[in-house]
């Protein structure tokens, strides 16, 4: 019994590691446009895809996750020049955006399926043989997806505090209009931002595949309700916060699946979701003088 | 800054006691806070029946805050309201516009997608006639009410000369009929006290004093005003007692003429 | 000729219960403001109860699936207990996710308590047997009634469209009452509402509640007609046809969603038998759904209101009928009055 918590631990912590790319590029996503985009999870999929293909050519798998991370970037960069930047100068506020978001994605989603003959790939990328710690059995690949998060976090953190990009895009963040009266050049910093997160997003999506080993057209789209709940919980524009509430997700969901139903790991991911959605602070309101504001 | 222009010269016709003297409103202590934004900090007045009392200050000093604690959008984290002498300070907004405690916001809030006429039989129709219950089970009842509702919203248009907008999509009203729409609206419930945050903002310089004249009628039949407003002139036409706030805090509660010349309510201005 | 008359049947009970979907969607968004990204669960809850209610206990013939109360009531009280479903579970679902939030919260909070329904409905076998579903739901009334089977279709059909119009007659006098009035007032400007003394909590759960009770029923008559149900049937993406539909044909007006139930979910979804076929099996339900997203997004940007817009209720000096009963007047009789008002 105890060894199985320990395990659930282990296996908590990478996943969480998984989710925790997933919710870094979210959030600074989320905290600059303030958009809740429900397409993140397509774009998860399509780099994971560029990445499978790839990777099933005989090119290194390393590449493969650069690759694939410059496609979610590109690809995100696209959506929000060509999408969703047109509606909001139609005036599309937040919840017209989400619905746009949504649209999007079952697209993508659905474009995959059918570019994907609607069939789940084996992605293997690293066959060795497991590693016994204490009454954990966890495969090198994990450990070494593991160290991707952390570094990934790291790299990150420096970014936005050390870098100029990361000090304007967290301004931008704050306070849009005040950022632009200052003189920062806030439409660059929204394509910073696409570019960033998207990469990021792309990350996730190769790293989610890796991890599971396998793909499929809905891999990102099922995968997507835990990393957004990492992202609100830890707080808008936050990846240190992301990288926390994805650790109390992973684990929590591992818990779940080794005690109980391994279906209802994913059912513990979405009730997450929704208890975060419901209970954020900052989710109440939005009333009449309220009405947030969107950066696209 | 604080010169009143136009209106200046207008007869002053109304004074304070003009009602009966009962006291309709009384906020004691209130304070409203915004995460660690003390946004209104430990303000007290009473409003009398049909008296109309200004509530000025500089930007960001708390009076739309103060109105939002009154009406019931923003909870009170200290103090209480007593609405007719009850306190009302735990109940819902939409238990204290039943009360008569009705209010318009610094944004235009007309119901865009409808009909300026549909928009006051809304407002007519209000909790009783609106609630599911009723609508199912006494048919025959609300469609005679909803008849001589109908029949007050028009009698209302005729009233504020609106009846050529009569079926046109409030959205599409100009700024200065949106506001006006607000306040039919508001009439149509009967209340005891309106709460108007800046309801001049929007309107046509020429269309002001017709408004402001609007509003002392609505004050002399016996209906208690709060106005928020920067325009001082129509404070000034419409009520011979201030409310000065600044930085959350009430720094003064005086007549008219008596704030003009006092020194500290000069110096929050100018800062 | 048959199978013509078997194929177009059919179609027009498919119509029929979409149509259903439609108004229910749009009473609760078009209306009410309240976008149902989990529609389809209350759809789902309808049908699950109506077959579990008509298929007998789940042991002897029914043994190789398992499913909630078990029973075999007679015709109508299968479509009664539905409707109920529907309407508890939006009554629980609402009492939680319909609290004052932002906007795209909300939307995403049901979309996501239709996929946590979805799984574990599909994983846990002994609430309705799982993903492999319930089946062998009989047709109500099949044996007493003589009839062929093809003359049984075709009184389906009339069934189906008998409740489409009452329940559209329901939904019409809901949407032109003062609480259909204080509905739409809440949509457009919900903290006015509450200052005017509306009660926007409860009214919100009430419409959920009614959106809830026709999709029950609207799951009760599909599963009755199609003799079974499983998770296949009632993806999160089903939702999404339906408010396309509504999107489409003009959310606001019951027309609008009729014509738009008639373009996308029959047309649009329906065509694709005809062309001969390309791909591999399978490729075409892929871009079916590509191109539910693409219209999707194309109805937000070029015509939000879609193709008939919301009526416009019109009153002039002494005739009230238009606003109060949404009833508009004879084209005649506006002029006389247009006349005598410009006197
Ligand atoms: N929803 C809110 N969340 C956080 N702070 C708020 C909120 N609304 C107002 N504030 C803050 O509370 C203070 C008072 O604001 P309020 O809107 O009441 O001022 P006001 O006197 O109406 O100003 P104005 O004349 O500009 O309308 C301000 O410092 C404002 O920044
Ligand atoms: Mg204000």
């Amino acid at each position: 019994m105890f060894d199985t918590l320990i395990s659930a631990v282990a296996f908590g912590v990478v996943l969480a590691s998984v989710v925790a790319i997933g919710s870094m590029g979210f959030t600074i996503q989320f905290g600059l446009t303030n958009m809740l985009n429900l397409s993140y999870g397509g774009v998860m999929t399509a780099a994971a895809f560029v990445a499978y293909i790839l990777v099933s050519h005989h090119v290194s798998a390393w590449l493969g996750l650069v690759v694939g991370g410059l496609f979610g970037a590109v690809m995100t960069l696209a959506m929000g020049v060509y999408v969703f930047r047109p509606y909001a100068r139609r005036g599309a506020k937040l919840f017209e955006l989400m619905m746009v978001t949504l649209g999007l994605g079952l697209v993508i989603d659905y474009g995959l399926q059918a570019l994907s003959r609607n069939n789940i790939y084996q992605f293997t990328v690293l066959q060795s043989a497991p590693i016994h710690l204490g009454p954990v059995v966890i495969t090198p690949t994990q450990v070494i997806l593991a160290a991707i998060g952390l570094a990934v976090f790291i790299g990150l953190e420096l970014l936005l505090r050390l870098s100029r990009v990361g000090k304007a895009l967290r301004a931008t963040a704050a306070e849009p209009s005040l950022a632009r009266s200052c003189g920062i050049r806030t439409g660059r910093v929204v394509t910073v931002t696409w570019l960033l997160s998207g990469f990021l997003c792309g990350l996730a999506g190769v790293v989610y595949a890796i991890d599971s080993q396998s793909i499929g057209y809905s891999s990102g789209q099922t995968f997507l309700p835990l990393v957004i709940a990492a992202a609100l919980l830890g707080g808008a524009g936050s990846p240190s916060g992301a990288v926390l509430a994805a650790l109390a997700m992973g684990i929590v969901t591992q818990l779940v699946s080794a005690l109980g139903q391994p279906a209802y790991s994913q059912v513990a991911g979405f009730a997450v979701l929704v208890i975060v959605l419901l209970a954020r602070p900052g989710a109440v309101g939005g009333g009449h003088n309220a009405e947030a504001q969107v950066t696209v | 800054m604080i010169e009143s222009e136009k209106l200046a010269d207008a007869p002053v016709e109304r004074t304070a006691s003009d009602g009966d003297g009962r006291v309709v409103l009384s906020a004691r202590d209130v304070v409203v806070r915004y995460g660690g934004v003390v946004a209104v900090d430990g303000v007290s007045f009473d409003v009398k029946a049909g008296e109309a009392v200004g509530l000025i200050g500089p930007n960001g000093a708390g009076k739309s805050t103060m109105l939002a604690s009154l009406g019931g959008q923003a909870k009170a984290a200290g103090g209480s309201i007593l609405l007719d002498g009850r306190d009302v300070t735990k109940l819902s907004a939409y238990r204290r516009a039943r009360l008569g405690l009705l209010r318009t916001f610094q944004s235009t809030s007309e119901f865009g997608d409808m009909t300026t006429f549909e928009n006051l039989v809304t407002a007519g129709n209000g909790f009783k006639g609106a609630s599911l219950t009723s609508v199912v089970f006494h048919r025959k009842e609300n469609s005679r009410s909803d008849r001589e509702i109908a029949g007050r919203a028009w009698e209302m248009l005729e009233r504020f000369d609106m009846t050529h907008v009569a079926n046109a999509y409030a959205k599409e009203l100009s700024g200065g009929q949106r506001r006006l729409v607000e306040i039919m609206r508001c009439l149509m419930t009967s209340p005891k006290l309106l709460l108007l945050d800046e309801p001049m903002v929007g309107v046509a310089p020429h269309l002001v004093e017709k408004l402001v004249g609007d509003l002392c009628a609505i004050r002399d039949e016996g209906i208690s005003i709060i106005i928020v407003e920067h325009a001082l002139e129509v404070v000034r036409a419409l009520s011979n007692r201030v409310v000065v706030m600044s930085f959350g805090k009430k720094i003064a509660d005086a007549p008219y003429d008596e704030i003009v010349n006092n020194r500290e309510v000069q110096d929050a201005y100018l800062g | 000729m048959g199978a013509w008359e078997f194929y177009i049947t059919t179609l027009l009970v498919y119509f029929a219960i979409d149509v259903l979907s439609a108004y229910s969607l749009n009473l609760q968004f078009g209306f009410g403001g309240i976008i149902n990204l989990s529609y389809i669960i209350f759809q789902a809850i309808g049908a699950y109860v109506a077959a579990s209610v008509s298929l007998g206990p789940d042991t002897g013939a029914n043994a190789f699936q398992t499913y909630l109360f078990g029973a075999s009531l007679p015709f109508p009280l299968p479509l009664i207990l539905a409707t109920l479903a529907g309407a508890v579970l939006a009554l629980v679902i609402g009492s939680f996710g319909l609290r004052r939030m932002r906007k795209d919260y909300q939307a995403a909070v049901l979309l996501i308590v239709s996929l946590i329904a979805w799984q574990v409905v599909s994983s846990d076998t002994h609430l309705f047997n799982g993903s492999n579903g319930v089946t062998g739901v009989g047709r109500p009334l099949g044996t007493t009634l003589p009839l062929s089977s093809l003359g049984y279709q075709w009184i389906y059909v009339v069934w189906t469209l008998v409740i489409c119009a009452v329940v559209y007659l329901l939904v019409r006098w809901l949407s032109v009452s003062p609480w259909g009035r204080a509905l739409r007032a809440m949509r457009d400007q919900e903290d006015a509402a509450i200052s005017l003394g509306i009660n926007v909590t409860a009214l919100r759960l009430q419409v959920f509640v009614i959106g809830g009770a026709i999709a029950g029923l609207s799951g009760g008559l599909l599963v009755e007609y199609i003799g079974a149900w499983s998770p296949g049937a009632w993806g999160y993406a089903e939702t999404f046809v339906i408010l396309t539909a509504m999107f489409v044909g003009g959310n606001r007006n019951y027309k609008g969603v009729v014509l738009g139930t008639l373009l996308v979910p029959i047309l649009f979804l329906e065509l694709p038998r005809f062309l001969p076929p390309f791909g591999y099996p399978g490729l075409i339900d892929s871009l079916e759904w590509v191109v539910i997203g693409l219209m999707w997004m194309a109805s937000l940007l070029i015509r939000p209101q879609g193709i008939i817009p919301e009526k416009r209720n019109l009153v002039y000096a002494g005739n009230f009928d238009g606003v109060l009963r949404g009833r508009s007047m004879s084209k005649l009789s506006l002029r006389r009055t247009q006349k005598a008002e410009a006197k």
